[in-house]
């Protein structure tokens, strides 16, 4: 296999740079600042992020997402600017996400981001949200040209490099991975705080039976809303028990609500490692990077990682820092493409709510 | 239910066998099942130690069954693919027919994309100088067959799930018997096929072909114009509707 | 005669073809006497096997049923009959491809470690026929039968194949062979 050796696009620098980023794509408000040093390394200079949580049972609307992150814009980039010690006028740029997201919220943030790129004259740079996610996880873990699992809320893709574009391989066919996790812990009524998916991968721990459920996988594609619903139903079965009372000898057959955390976290992880894996063999590749929200689920770091390590290779991930939303990976991202030139002058300084990762063009990679 | 686990004879079987590839999905072997044998190709689908054992017994045995099914339907309805050998459900094991032939993606010689491992396909190795005069068909008569074979497979309802040049084969002319004027272009791995009468199911079948043609084979756009060409004229009347849904999807 | 070794199944599997059988009748009477180890065989009713894989292929799954202890019937002889026929019922099988009283044609099985020439002499003292090269199978087989029990008539492959024989006869061995090798798993 010929490997391809083209030496990376990125200018070695004489001095170090500094870039702010801002995320709110949903429901996580983050500022973060980066600083890219001389000798090719990246230091995380702050990443403060707060979270619009909603009452149990419920989700989280744009509006009131929205509103969220216009009161807490100036406090996130307050402490995230003190934290690092440096000041607004060192920054070479400002990262805010153009996309894919919640409209309300994404626009909530770009208008702070133009704000202060106005106050400061610095230039802006829109970002794409899951292209954030891939830089810092490559950052971070130093995967070298992974195989890539953005599992959040909002996306489910499977992405690989290839030709200054990450590649879409597969995805979901309905909905997210996260949406489908979180939305089974508001029909159970788990807590939101810190995180429905948090909830869920707790109880699931407490679960024993493997209650059968749809598992759908095309190709490299799966399909999850069946699986929800499926799951969703069991909650009016007979045989289910939602207070997770102990089992008696004649209540074999009965579930707990663990029971099915438990049962709907197997099934879609099995699936989502898969794909993963079918990806892989077909690119030929030994690294499998796992980013987004849902990547900070142990259990599926867990099974991704016997599964690379049936193939040789390694799992890469990161912890709750970088893998659920934050400002930080903006800022890398964004940096990353300034270097290369790339600017988004005010008046393109637009959001957009549909964003795909492989309509971005990656000029910093060979 | 009782966790995959190969059984004795099984494990002997697979001994006895050569391993020729290892996918995602499966190893597969070429082996014999008794002395004196044709080779048949064995496609085992080992446990996986990710998933929870009694998921990952209940998938194997359904994808086991599944792909029988999927090849008999196919062969009842003429629709060119390796004959079923064996079956082995609790140990995960199916074994079809052996096709002496190059895939379709090797005799086109991939792209620089192409440079990876793909399942069952393990050609990278091999230092054999196969091309396509060897097997006395051009290019466009081999798409030409490529998109008759997918054509008649739809017909029957039948979607593959997973057509890609690397899942059809083109048997060696020497290991045919002329006089029968079989088929010589061979449907593959149908692991993932399922049957569906809707347009949708079949135009993506059709659209997950152009996306591997597009990936594999570089310039590939007048390659899956003559696959598509001769898809419609076997179609016939049901092309309208897949082409306007494939057209639709892009 | 021939033999062939399944060596994962740690058996071997003798198969004679015999033609002009005269003693069909006498031969299903004694299958079930008390005389087992004389008739211990599988005898196959030629005409509804097509090749020489179709019959193999049989004898593999019986002795994968029989290693895996999921035999369908009482002796891995009769699971061979029971493998060759499409449906689940027992007695159907054993009447359709087990020897019957007008049957002419006859492929004997033993499957057992045995010697070759044991076998062959057993076979030869209870069968009355001339013993054939297996190969001359081909000639015998009813293909009109083999359609209908295997329910080819409506398949469109074997209608469009209808006026060239050796096409034809090709694309159901290939059918056959496919029904017998997953009848564990038919739908």
């Amino acid at each position: 296999m010929p490997k391809r050796t083209h030496e990376s696009p990125l200018k070695s620098t004489d001095r170090p740079y500094l870039a702010l980023g801002l995320e709110g794509s949903a429901n996580k408000l983050g500022a973060g600042i980066i600083r890219h040093e001389v000798d090719g390394s990246s230091t995380v200079l702050s990443n403060v992020r707060h979270t619009y949580i909603t009452p149990p049972g419920e989700g989280f609307l744009p509006r009131d997402t929205a509103v969220h992150h216009r009161q807490w814009a100036l406090k996130v980039i307050e402490d995230a600017v003190t934290i690092s010690s440096v000041s607004m006028h060192d920054l070479d740029c400002i990262c805010y996400t153009k996309g894919p997201g919640m409209g309300a919220p994404l626009q909530s943030v770009a208008l702070v981001a133009r704000t202060l790129s106005l106050l400061f004259n610095k230039p802006l740079v829109g970002v794409n949200h899951c292209v954030g996610h891939i830089e810092m996880g490559r950052e971070i873990t130093g995967a070298q040209n992974p195989v890539v699992l953005y599992v959040s809320g909002g996306n489910t893709q499977i992405i690989a490099y290839s030709r200054q574009c990450y590649r879409i391989f597969g995805e979901t066919l309905d909905i997210a991975v996260g949406n489908c996790l979180d939305r089974f812990a508001r029909v159970i009524n788990l807590s939101n705080d810190p995180s429905p998916g948090f909830n869920i991968e707790q109880a699931a721990k407490k679960g024993k039976r493997l209650v059968p459920l749809p598992y759908s996988t095309k190709g490299m594609d799966v399909s999850l809303s069946g699986i929800l619903t499926a799951t969703e139903a069991l909650t009016y079965d007979k045989r289910y028990r939602p207070n997770d009372s102990p089992r008696n000898g004649d209540d074999e057959d009965c579930f707990t609500s663990a029971d099915l955390c438990f049962s709907l976290q197997e099934t879609v992880f099995a699936m989502l490692v898969e794909i993963t894996e079918r990806a892989m063999a077909h690119i030929g590749s030994k690294e499998v990077l796992l980013v987004g929200g849902v990547g900070s689920n142990v259990r599926l770091q867990e099974m991704m990682g016997t599964m690379a390590e049936e193939r040789g290779g390694k799992v890469f991930a990161t912890d709750e820092r970088f893998c659920i939303d934050n400002g930080i990976m903006i800022a890398q991202a964004g940096l990353l493409s300034y270097r290369m030139g790339f600017q988004t002058p005010i008046k393109m300084s637009t959001c957009t709510q549909r964003y795909r990762t492989d309509e971005v063009h990656v000029a910093w990679r060979a | 239910m009782a966790v995959v686990a190969a059984s004795a004879s099984t494990t002997a079987l697979l001994n006895s066998s050569t391993l020729i590839s290892q996918g995602a999905e499966a190893k597969v072997y070429r082996s014999s099942l008794h002395t004196g044998s044709v080779p048949i190709l064995l496609k085992h689908r080992f446990a996986k130690q990710y998933r929870h054992p009694t998921l990952d017994s209940t998938l194997t045995r359904s994808r086991v069954v599944g792909e029988a099914r999927a090849l008999l339907r196919c062969l009842r309805c003429g629709v060119s693919v390796p004959g079923v050998r064996f079956v082995d459900q609790a140990s995960g094991i199916l074994g079809i027919e052996w096709i002496e032939g190059r895939t379709i993606r090797f005799l086109l010689g991939s792209g620089d994309e192409g440079d990876g491992a793909h399942d069952g396909d393990s050609e990278e190795d091999d230092h054999d100088v196969d091309s396509l005069a060897d097997y006395e068909v051009s290019k466009d008569e081999l798409m030409n067959m490529v998109g008759t074979e997918i054509a008649k497979m739809h017909l029957a309802d039948i979607i593959h799930g997973d057509l890609t040049t690397s899942n059809m084969m083109l048997s060696h002319p020497s290991s045919l018997n002329h006089s029968l004027r079989i088929q010589k272009l061979v449907l593959i791995d149908f692991g993932l096929a399922y049957t569906s009468i809707l347009v949708e199911d079949k135009a993506v079948d059709l659209y997950v072909l152009e996306r591997a043609f597009a990936s594999t084979h570089p310039a590939s756009e007048p390659l899956f114009a003559s696959v598509l060409d001769a898809y419609k004229r076997k179609m016939g009347k049901d092309w309208t509707a897949i082409g306007r849904r494939l057209e639709d999807g892009k | 005669m021939e033999s062939f070794a399944y060596p994962h199944f740690s058996s071997t599997v003798h198969v004679a073809l015999f033609n002009n059988v005269t003693n069909a009748a006498r031969l299903r009477a004694r299958i079930g006497d008390a005389e087992r180890e004389a008739v211990n065989f599988a005898f196959v009713d030629a005409r509804l096997v097509t090749s020489v894989l179709h019959i193999q292929t049989a004898v593999t799954q019986a002795l994968l049923a029989a290693s895996q202890n999921t035999l369908r019937t009482k002796t891995v002889h009769s699971e061979v009959l029971w493998a060759l026929n499409p449906s689940n019922n027992i007695t159907e099988a054993l009447r359709r491809y087990g020897v019957s009283d007008d049957s002419t044609a006859l492929l004997v099985i033993r499957i057992d470690p045995l010697d070759f020439l044991v076998v062959q002499d057993r076979m030869g003292s209870v069968v009355e026929g001339t013993l054939a090269p297996i190969l001359e199978l081909a000639g015998l087989t009813d293909w009109a039968a083999v359609k209908k029990y295997n329910k080819l008539n409506e398949d469109p492959v074997i209608n469009e194949a209808q006026n060239d024989p050796s096409r034809e006869h090709h694309l159901i061995d290939n059918i056959v062979v496919s029904i017998v090798a997953m009848k564990s798993v038919a739908a």
